[in-house]
């Protein structure tokens, strides 16, 4: 019978039961440790709080800010560029930013419209108990492309 | 009876057969990851389908398992929550089948990941969201995720003007154009009857998946999961994360329970359905949208 007590199987047939288990509950709390002390959305990371709150996919979004002499711009995410900016947009931590960043200087360079510095903000939209709307920068960094620095706040 | 009459014994994969197939084929339908992770994850669960001695073997389930893992490295962090219960059960398949007892190790492994994914579910709704109690959580969602437009419109009575206007209130930034946001006594029920079912189905399915009981109660575990998957995949449209929850209640059935392994396969086809028909559509285009339209 499936529900016999753990003490009717063996003692190697009990640890294979709980080592999935383990696992599990291991990752989930790193999750919830990271949606805590760093950006991560909590809809992702294997923490199992999709559907839990209003910081998902929709309320958060990534802008990009190109500039060089003569040309300060904001630019649509290249389709190249999506996957980047997915991961930058639900876990914006200064390695995800900074990839991003990095990809869309080589990919002003490659199309022959070299830039100085690219500035990547992901914002979120946030609702108050009576639902009015504000719109916050999450996590903003600028690169410097010459210098090869970058800072972020 | 009319099953028999047009199968044979032959054909019978046997209770632990059927969980390790199901467990594939939820693999065949939803391919992921770079191409050469889905090619191997195909590869593989097609290979199950076909050779029993493949199905059976644990190091299938082993690189199963590290094949669903790489995909989760490999776009850290996009990867949704399902994906990460799925390498889990492939893992304890695997454990499992190298066991001296198959179907207990199989069956006390599902009913703790089934139980522990209702529990952290459960803590981020009720402990660690700030908006999910209040009723924020659905009374946005409804509004602005496309998935659920159809039951805000059918169940919540909105119409599509009313529901692009309170999209368009709540856009970042609100700029106080609209002097309100558009309400319906309908949509306010819907609110919080799925703000407060939801936690309460999730926290009888953790407590009853974790605490190991038997008989009638543990009976009622198997009766609570399928009625938050009829329930909640109907509204949802999350077919991998409802699948994989099924097939593994599936698997903390006792064999000889026929009819609650057909239940479960039921549902499971269930599911699949509400992911393939759009039913609520048909609603809103047959005889629920003139219902609504002229109710009062």
């Amino acid at each position: 019978m499936i529900d016999e007590p753990i003490s009717s199987t063996t003692r190697f047939a009990a640890w294979r039961v709980w080592l999935p288990a383990v696992l599990m509950s291991a990752v989930a709390i790193v999750q919830i440790v990271l949606a805590a002390t760093t950006n991560i959305s909590p809809w992702k990371g294997g923490g199992f709080g999709l559907f839990s709150t209003l910081d998902g996919k929709l309320e958060r979004r990534v802008r990009i800010f190109v500039e060089s002499p003569g040309r300060s711009e904001e630019l649509e995410i290249a389709p190249s560029q999506k996957i980047l900016a997915e991961r930058a947009r639900l876990f914006p931590s200064d390695s995800m930013l900074l990839s991003l960043a990095q990809a869309v200087s080589r990919h002003e360079t490659e199309f022959g419209r070299p830039i100085d510095a690219v500035t990547v903000e992901v914002r979120r939209t946030e609702f108050s108990s009576e639902l009015a709307v504000t719109d916050r920068p999450l996590r903003t960094l600028s690169w410097n492309v010459d210098q090869e620095t970058y800072n972020s706040r | 009876m009319w099953i028999k009459k047009l199968t044979t014994p032959a054909s019978d994969p046997g209770a632990l057969s059927f969980v390790l197939r199901l467990t594939a084929i939820i693999i065949l339908l939803r391919p992921m990851g770079p191409w050469w992770i889905s090619f191997l994850l195909l590869g593989i669960a097609v290979s199950t389908l076909i050779f029993p001695r493949i199905l059976h073997a644990p190091a299938t389930w082993y690189v199963l398992a590290l094949l669903v893992a790489g995909r989760i490295i490999e776009d850290w962090p996009l990867a949704d929550n399902h994906i990460y219960l799925l390498a889990y059960w492939c893992l304890a398949i695997g454990l499992a089948l190298g066991s001296g007892n198959v179907i207990t190790v199989l069956g006390r492994s599902s009913r703790l990941l089934v139980g522990l994914a209702f529990l952290f579910a459960v803590i981020w709704k009720g402990v660690l969201s700030p908006d999910y109690l209040d009723g924020r959580f659905f009374r946005v969602t409804y509004l602005t995720d496309p998935r659920f437009e159809n039951l805000t419109t059918v169940v919540g009575n909105f119409t599509i003007d009313q529901l692009a206007e309170a999209r368009e209130y709540l856009k970042p930034p609100s700029d106080g154009a609209l002097p309100r946001l558009h309400n319906t006594p309908s949509f306010t029920a819907l609110v919080y009857f799925s703000t407060w079912w939801t936690i309460l189905i999730e926290a009888l399915c953790a407590f009853f998946f974790l605490v190991p009981f038997r008989g009638r109660f543990g009976i009622a575990r198997h009766v609570l999961l399928l009625t938050f998957c009829v329930t909640t995949y109907a509204l949802a449209p999350v077919l991998g994360l409802g699948l994989i929850l099924l097939t593994m209640g599936l698997a903390s059935v006792d064999p000889e329970n026929h009819l609650l392994r057909t239940t479960y396969f039921t549902a499971w086809l269930l599911v699949l359905a509400y992911y393939m028909i759009p039913w609520v559509g048909f609603v809103i285009d047959g005889v629920g949208y003139q219902w609504f339209a002229t109710a009062p």
